[in-house]
């Protein structure tokens, strides 16, 4: 193994192991981690009902007809919500580090930036979605609705939403690490990013103009792998398209995360603020 | 009650949020709302075919789903605002280091969360007529049966979310955080609280719950002055229970927070 890659890693574990170590004190962490997304599917759940069980719903969109099938297209979008949502959030977090003073000593640091960033995404990933995981598939296993081609195809899944949701949280932590107010981005970008990527709808229902600016959040990809690969039935093969198209996306992010970075540390050594946005 | 106090409360916190963050806030309030609002619209389109479900009908007692949403969300997201404003009231101070300042200041309590409330409440009305664009744009009408009905709910949903956010600042700034409790909070309230959906589609138990609730009997006012149909005499039953909840809060609230700041303060020095 290479040194660089050696010490790539050993900060990698660091900083997961510091925003594990800061964040999951509290026993409350499991709302944020189980809690919340269930109750708000229930929430979305009753909200769509009156018209998924609309006498005319069936014919426009087959699964609402069935309210187990209905339930499990919203959680399938539950879940990739969350993946992303606990990146938004740590990416929020990350941001304190300017509030405590701590954002100076990281830039002194000969630690690498898009490491950490990545780092800082992957460890709220983990220590976020695990649980909600598991508990999405024993639930959906338990209504019997999960129709999948092969067994490895949950690995496909797990790494279609993996993948674009690190290089999704690298961007915004590099992004939000440089803005003043990173209060206004997180509601930016937390709102908007369910209505345009499809979590509660189905992508007929969008406006063309939304499906368009959807396209251009990892988030949209993911979830249409997410559900073709274990709602329906499809092959890896019929998947290849939006998996290039996620892996193309991710690679863009993580080019575009590494240039914000040395564009704000350069600004930041010139003028001595920390402030982009 | 001293009335400076609650003024240049209001009046700091205006001057503070114009000028630090003057869009933050407003954007924060239209966006999720519009969003909600634009979803029943696409899906009451799309996958209904502009027809509703019987359940919701016998529900609701209305078929009018757009505007029933309109409503809900609107009210969901003022509720949503003057937690954010009058329940972190407190903890922001404690954030700040200001709170031991604070709490050795000659100034009430009561009058300085009523400051902020008054603050919130402006800001917010400026935002919800960007709202009523949003609603308008859509080509949806609500219907008002009850004007009056409508100004005493809303001024009834006010009341109970003020009583509310009493002992929940106390919460956070004795627990030092706010995200988990808001959040935990924020979303109890929109799954019981009959906002955008009617509370007969919960299961029995949960019905129960949602009486607990400080916004409840004020979410069925406004739905009832509007979609509802209901006369101002119909309303005022629930209207009396919001009095009462509102008062219950309240009075919990003001004998809890002497002690949530007395351990505020131990726990930071």
């Amino acid at each position: 193994m290479s040194l660089g890659l050696r010490h790539a890693l050993r900060i990698f574990a660091a900083e997961a192991l510091k925003q594990h170590r800061r964040l999951f004190g509290q026993p409350l962490v499991v709302f944020s981690m189980l809690v919340w997304p269930v109750l708000q599917l229930a929430t979305t759940y009753y909200t769509l009902r009156p018209v998924a069980t609309a006498s005319p719903a069936a014919a426009n969109w087959p699964l609402a007809a069935d309210p187990e099938r209905l339930l499990a297209f919203l959680a399938t979008g539950t879940l990739a919500y969350a993946f992303f949502f606990s990146l938004v959030q740590s990416a929020w977090h990350f941001a304190f580090e300017r509030t405590t003073g701590t954002l100076e000593l990281l830039f002194l640091s000969p630690a690498g930036r898009l490491t950490l960033m990545i780092a800082n995404g992957a460890g709220a990933l983990m220590q976020n979605a695990w649980l909600l995981t598991c508990f999405t598939v024993a639930a959906l296993t338990g209504f019997g609705v999960l129709s999948v081609s092969a067994w490895w195809m949950y690995g496909v899944v797990l790494l279609a939403l993996l993948v674009p949701a690190v290089a999704w949280g690298a961007f915004l932590n590099s992004l939000l690490v440089f803005s003043r107010d990173s209060t206004f981005l997180y509601t930016i970008l937390d709102e908007p990013l369910w209505f345009v990527a499809g979590v509660r709808l189905p992508n007929f229902a969008l406006p063309a103009a939304v499906q368009v600016v959807g396209a251009v959040f990892p988030l949209t990809g993911s979830l249409v792998a997410l559900r073709g690969a274990l709602l329906e039935h499809r092959t890896l093969t019929e998947l290849a398209l939006p998996l290039t198209g996620l892996a193309a996306l991710s690679a863009l992010l993580l080019g575009a995360a590494a240039l914000i970075l040395r564009a704000g540390e350069a600004r930041a050594q010139r003028t001595g603020g920390l402030a982009m946005a | 009650m001293s009335v400076p106090v609650a003024w240049a409360t209001a009046w700091r916190t205006w001057q503070m949020t114009r000028r630090a963050y003057p869009w933050s806030y407003a954007i924060g309030t239209v966006l999720p709302a519009a969003l909600a609002i634009a979803l029943a619209y696409l899906g009451y389109h799309a996958v209904g075919a502009g027809t509703v479900a019987d359940d919701f009908t016998a529900g609701a007692g209305t078929t009018a789903y757009l505007a029933y949403i309109a409503v809900g969300a609107t009210a969901f997201q003022f509720t949503v605002r003057l937690i954010l404003w009058s329940a972190k009231a407190l903890i922001t101070e404690q954030r700040e280091g200001t709170l031991g300042a604070l709490l050795v200041a000659p100034a009430g309590r009561f009058p300085y969360l009523l400051g902020f409330t008054g603050f919130a409440l402006t800001s917010s009305l400026v935002e919800f007529l960007a709202l009523g664009v949003v609603i308008a744009a859509f080509g949806i009408a609500i219907p008002v049966s009850s004007p009056l009905g409508l100004l005493l709910g809303a001024l009834a949903l006010v009341t109970t979310v003020f009583a509310l956010s009493v002992g929940l600042g106390g919460l956070m700034i004795a627990a030092g955080e706010a995200h988990i409790s808001q959040n935990t909070v924020f979303i109890l309230l929109g799954l019981l609280g009959g906002y955008t959906f009617p509370r007969s589609y919960l299961p029995e138990w949960a019905r129960w719950c949602a009486e607990l609730l400080p916004t409840t009997a004020a979410v069925d006012v406004l739905h009832g002055a509007t979609t509802g149909g209901q006369s101002l005499a119909d309303l005022l039953p629930r209207l009396g229970v919001c009095v009462l909840v509102a008062a219950g809060y309240l009075l919990l609230g003001l004998l809890y927070l002497p002690r949530a700041e007395a351990r505020a303060v131990e726990r930071t020095y």
